[in-house]
């Protein structure tokens, strides 16, 4: 079961690579997060009854609802809808998208040698995602896109520690929370004014300050 | 005692925004102020109260290292907030928006002093995240174009790095196993049980995550655009303190390696970067039009040396540790004057900049001053640091490196005093040089008394200094 839910977090990955609306990003978002959501549910062994429910409130409410809802927001109010020719055309970028997958798995592979109690799939997905998100933040040009790809970076990292299965102590997992949290904010906030100021949203208008 | 250091200013800031009184303002900056100055003591003379919950205390202690970092971000945050007093005034702003800033910058200094207190890796980790997020607010206080960009460039390359350092973390996770634990100390009394492939692959992530914050040469975008379009106290603070607590946490890790004997391997990269810091703030700094740039990549050129010194074995950290109080009380002096010049001249450009000596001579000498300071000229500290690297390399075997790294620092110094030099003498023939400019105390003093502390360090370092910083650098062996 979990393998299936892996699998399809994978293919949400694959389904963003030549994705251009940028509400099919927020909504591979939401999706990705409920997926977390079912992962962490039907991995729990023992019955901790807090971080069950920090963790379904982590992943179901906040990453799978909240921080969405609120992009998706931000989105419809400044009326952007698609994201701009990337740098490297659509067909090349699933090129690349399929290579960061043969490294994903090769990477799963490899953990799975290792170390025996790494999950392999876990891991090597969690590779593909951390890898993607970035250079979809390299290939993209609207500053709302990097926002959305931070966001997949943040599910890929989540994903990795789920894949190790060594416990934080509950007060970093409230800040690494807090932090998600309130950087999203702050990044919508940003984007907020750096579209009222420049009139635009590209990455380029940013250059007024170098030597 | 910990307490005091982490609560103290959320509950100050949360006070200043819902009072919104410049006078409370003030008096939360004072307080801040003078509770660290009394923590820095206490702890410099062995007095142990702590008044934090039982459970909580786990997560937060001083050790040697700790406590050095702690007492230099001390004293440039009591600095930074007389000069403060008159950033405040120059700018007219209201209650409400200093109340804002106040709190920020208490925020700011609380996320800091929970990364040097941190003993959980992850926990510094948490810390270091919350310093992006409270300064860029900071840095955008301004509510410039620029400092727009300058703030999403610092809050989103920062955010990357950092996520890819919470990356490192899980991987160094998988290699302690058997330790089952982030603690710093857990980590060194345990070492060698961790699994070195792990430990080797999460060093290359934490690196670069640390070493985003801490501006290292390659990822380093974001320092001199931050730094320069921060208002002049912020870049003081984060100069003088952020990029410090940054270190210290790779300086931490850095000690596992030390633990586990593996320092060569984690050397390579602290030597290689070092020197490309150097090499890259030589470059710019000689082609750099804006005194405010040229100190942010002089701050780069510093973290390079650090760096460098970190490497060297015994002696290369000592000269690190005494490099990081100096350098701290030095930029901060140098962009605290550097607010008074932005407030004579409404300019950045070097070339705008004239007769600086003669309008307000007290600014041109302190801008002067402390130039010298960070360039590294006898009697002040930095001149000693600098000279047990280069010594520390020649002893290691590689002169050539101490040859490479003698040069760069006389270009970074002939490009740092040149502009300066330039901008407190260059005659200027308008009306303008004929008046004289008095910025009123507050906005020399916290210069005046930085100095004077690295001079009689230079000269002869009180007792508490040298012990202070003797005992940071043998935290890490």
């Amino acid at each position: 079961m979990n393998d299936f839910i892996i699998i399809l977090l994978g293919t949400t990955i694959l389904y963003i690579f030549p994705a251009s609306r940028l509400e099919a990003y927020v909504k591979t978002l939401a999706v990705q997060g409920i997926l977390l959501f079912f992962l962490v549910i039907i991995d729990i062994k023992e019955i901790n009854w807090l971080n069950i429910l920090f963790l379904s409130f982590e992943t179901l409410i906040l990453k799978g609802i909240i921080i969405p809802y609120f992009l998706l927001s931000v989105i419809r109010k400044n009326e952007i809808n698609r994201e701009i020719d990337p740098y490297i055309s659509q067909f090349y970028s699933i090129l690349i998208g399929s290579i960061i997958f043969i490294f994903g798995f090769l990477a799963a592979f490899w953990s799975a040698r290792l170390d025996a109690e790494i999950k392999p799939l876990y891991f090597g997905i969690s590779i593909v995602m951390i890898i993607s998100s970035l250079f979809l933040i390299i290939n993209r040009k609207r500053i709302i896109t990097h926002i959305l790809c931070y966001m997949i970076l943040e599910n890929g990292i989540f994903l990795l520690s789920l894949s190790v299965a060594n416990e934080m102590p509950m007060l970093v997992n409230l800040g690494v929370l807090l932090d998600l949290f309130v950087g999203i904010f702050l990044f919508a906030i940003f984007f907020n004014k750096i579209q009222q100021m420049y009139d635009g949203n590209k990455i380029d208008i940013l250059t007024e300050l170098k030597d | 005692m910990i307490g005091l250091v982490l609560v103290f200013p959320v509950l100050l800031s949360i006070i200043g925004l819902i009072v919104k009184n410049k006078l409370v303002n003030r008096i939360n900056l004072g307080l801040t102020s003078a509770a660290y100055l009394y923590v820095s003591i206490q702890k410099i003379t062995h007095y142990e109260f702590y008044f934090l919950p039982e459970w909580l205390l786990q997560y937060f202690a001083f050790d040697e290292i700790g406590l050095f970092f702690f007492f230099v971000m001390t004293i440039v945050f009591g600095g930074v907030s007389i000069y403060l007093t008159f950033y405040f005034k120059e700018h007219n702003l209201s209650a409400v928006k200093e109340s804002v800033f106040v709190a920020e910058l208490l925020l700011f200094l609380a996320a800091m002093s929970g990364v040097i207190l941190s003993t959980h890796l992850a926990l510094l980790w948490v810390f270091v995240e919350a310093t992006t997020l409270t300064s860029a607010l900071l840095i955008y206080f301004e509510k410039k174009k620029s400092s727009l960009e300058a703030a999403w460039k610092y809050i989103y390359i920062c955010s990357i790095g950092i996520a890819l350092a919470f990356v490192g973390i899980i991987f160094l996770s998988i290699g302690t196993r058997q330790i089952n634990s982030l603690y710093f100390n857990d980590l060194y009394n345990n070492a060698n049980l961790i699994n070195i492939f792990w430990l080797k692959i999460a060093f290359a992530f934490l690196f670069v995550g640390l070493g985003t914050k801490i501006g290292i040469a390659p990822i380093h975008a974001w320092l001199p655009d931050a730094h320069s379009e921060a208002p002049s106290p912020v870049s003081a603070m984060l100069s003088g303190t952020l990029l410090n607590s940054a270190l210290l946490g790779l300086i931490r890790v850095q000690q596992i390696f030390i633990k586990t004997n593996l320092e060569d391997f984690s050397n390579f990269f602290f030597i290689l970067t070092g020197f490309l810091s150097l090499f890259v703030s030589s470059v710019f700094m000689v082609r750099t039009k804006n005194y405010k740039r040229m100190l942010a990549y002089s701050s780069i050129e510093n973290m390079g040396i650090l760096f460098i010194g970190i490497s060297l074995g015994k002696y290369g950290i000592y000269a690190a540790m005494l490099h990081t109080l100096s350098h701290s009380f030095a930029k901060a002096s140098l962009f605290l004057t550097s607010g008074n010049i932005l407030y004579l001249f409404k300019s950045k450009k070097i070339d705008d900049i004239k007769d600086l000596i003669k309008l307000d001579p007290k600014t041109g000498w302190l801008w002067i001053i402390s130039a010298l300071a960070i360039i590294g000229l006898p009697p002040f500290p930095i001149f000693i640091s600098k000279f047990f690297i280069i010594k520390a390399l020649w002893a290691k075997g590689v002169s050539w490196l101490a040859i490479l790294f003698f040069l760069f620092i006389v270009i970074i110094g002939f490009g740092i005093f040149s502009s300066i030099f330039n901008m407190a003498f260059r005659n200027n023939d308008s009306a303008l040089s004929d008046k004289h400019y008095n910025l009123g105390w507050q906005a020399y003093t916290p210069q005046i008394v930085l100095l004077i502390i690295l001079f009689f360090i230079g000269i002869n370092s009180p007792a508490f200094i040298n012990a202070l910083i003797n005992n940071a650098a043998n935290f890490l062996r």
